[in-house]
C-alpha cells in the first residue's frame, strides 16, 4: 500500500491499473444505460412503439459500450 | 449496532431555508463543501503568496499541485490547453479535497452524492459541445463519423457514436460517485463487523479498515486524476475535432 505523500497516480502502476480497470467498467455500463434509456424514451414519449425502441437502444448501447471500452483499453498503462 | 452501512450517506437538514419554493437548506454536504473551498483557497493563497526561491512547506505543496495539473493539461491538450487551466485546476482541486476530506472519520464525502458529480460532468461535457460548435460550426458533427468509415456503414455508425458521445458525461459522473460510495460502504461494513465482533475477533475487521483507508487515499487521488484527465480529453476533442482523443491519455 504505497499511498505516498507525492501524487501516487502518476507513476504507481498499481493505481494506474486500478484506475484503468474501473474506467472500462463504467464505460460499458454508461453506454448501455444511455442506449437503453434513449430507446425507452423514444418508445414512451415519441412513438409508442412497444418494446422495439428499448431493444434497439440496448443493442446500440452495447455496441457503443464495447467501442468506448476498447478506446479506453488502447492506452493501457505499461 | 443495527445500522445500515448506507446510513452515513443520508443527509439531514441542519438549517432549513426555503427561497421562492426552492429548498436550499444547509446540510452536512453543504458545510463540507464550504470547508473544502476554504481549505483549498487557504493552501493556494497562502502557499502562492510567499514566492520564495527556497519554498516553504506550504509553498512546495501548492507548487506540486499546480505543476501536476499543468502536466495533465500539457499531456492531453498540449500548449493550447493552458487556456483551460483555471477550469481544470478548480475541478481537480475541488474533487481531490472533497475525496480526501471525506476519509476523515465523522466527516462527509461530497462526491458520494451523484448530483454533485453529475453537475461537474454535465457542465464539462456541455462546455466541450458548445466549444466544438463555436470553433467548427456544423463541421463539429463530424465527430460522429469515425475516420475511414465506408458510406454504407454510416446508418449504423452514427447512432453508435451518438450513444457513445452521450455516455461520456454519464460515465464521468457515475465513475466518481460509484467509487466514493463503494469505498465508504466497504468501510462502513467493516466497522460494523469490528463493533459487532467484540474484542475477541473484532480487531481483525478493524485492522482491515485501516488497510482500506490507505487504499481509499490512493483511490481519492486516482479518481480526481481520472476525472480531470477525461475532462481534458473531452475538451481537447472539441478543440482539435479528432473525436477519438484518448490517444494521449494515460
Amino acid at each position: 500500500m504505497s499511498a505516498g505523500v507525492a501524487m501516487p497516480t502518476s507513476n504507481d502502476p498499481f493505481y494506474a491499473g486500478l484506475g484503468q480497470a474501473v474506467r472500462i467498467g463504467t464505460e460499458l455500463l454508461a453506454s448501455l444505460a444511455v442506449g437503453g434509456g434513449l430507446g425507452w424514451a423514444a418508445d414512451t414519449y415519441l412513438f409508442g412503439s412497444g418494446p422495439w425502441g428499448l431493444v434497439i437502444g440496448l443493442i446500440v448501447g452495447v455496441a457503443a459500450g464495447i467501442r468506448n471500452a476498447m478506446r479506453a483499453a488502447k492506452n493501457w498503462p505499461k | 449496532m443495527e445500522e445500515s452501512p448506507l446510513h452515513p450517506f443520508e443527509l439531514h437538514e441542519l438549517i432549513p431555508i426555503s427561497l421562492f419554493g426552492l429548498d436550499i437548506s444547509i446540510n452536512k454536504a453543504v458545510i463540507l463543501m464550504w470547508i473544502v473551498v476554504g481549505l483549498a483557497a487557504m493552501l493556494l493563497v497562502i502557499g502562492g503568496s510567499a514566492r520564495k526561491l527556497v519554498p516553504t512547506k506550504l509553498q512546495s505543496l501548492a507548487e506540486l499541485l499546480v505543476d501536476f495539473i499543468r502536466g495533465i493539461i500539457l499531456d492531453t491538450m498540449g500548449q493550447d490547453g493552458m487556456k483551460f487551466f483555471p477550469l481544470i485546476a478548480t475541478l481537480f482541486v475541488f474533487i481531490l479535497f472533497s475525496n480526501l476530506l471525506g476519509l476523515i472519520p465523522g466527516s462527509y464525502t461530497v462526491t458520494s452524492q451523484i448530483i454533485v458529480t453529475a453537475v461537474f460532468a454535465v457542465s464539462v461535457y456541455a462546455l466541450s459541445v458548445a466549444l466544438g460548435f463555436m470553433l467548427h460550426g456544423i463541421k463539429f458533427l463530424g465527430i460522429l463519423v469515425p475516420p475511414g468509415t465506408p458510406g454504407w456503414l454510416l446508418p449504423l455508425m452514427i447512432p453508435i457514436e451518438l450513444v457513445s458521445q452521450l455516455a461520456r458525461p454519464v460515465s464521468l459522473a457515475v465513475r466518481l460517485f460509484a467509487n466514493m460510495t463503494a469505498g465508504h460502504t466497504i468501510l462502513g461494513v467493516l466497522f460494523g463487523l469490528a463493533i459487532g465482533g467484540g474484542l475477541l475477533i473484532g480487531w481483525l475487521p478493524f485492522a482491515f479498515t485501516i488497510a482500506m483507508n490507505g487504499l481509499e487515499v490512493g483511490i481519492a487521488f486516482i479518481q480526481a486524476y481520472i476525472f480531470t484527465v477525461l475532462s481534458c480529453v473531452y475538451l481537447g476533442d472539441a478543440v482539435t475535432l479528432h473525436g477519438h482523443g484518448d490517444a494521449h491519455a494515460h
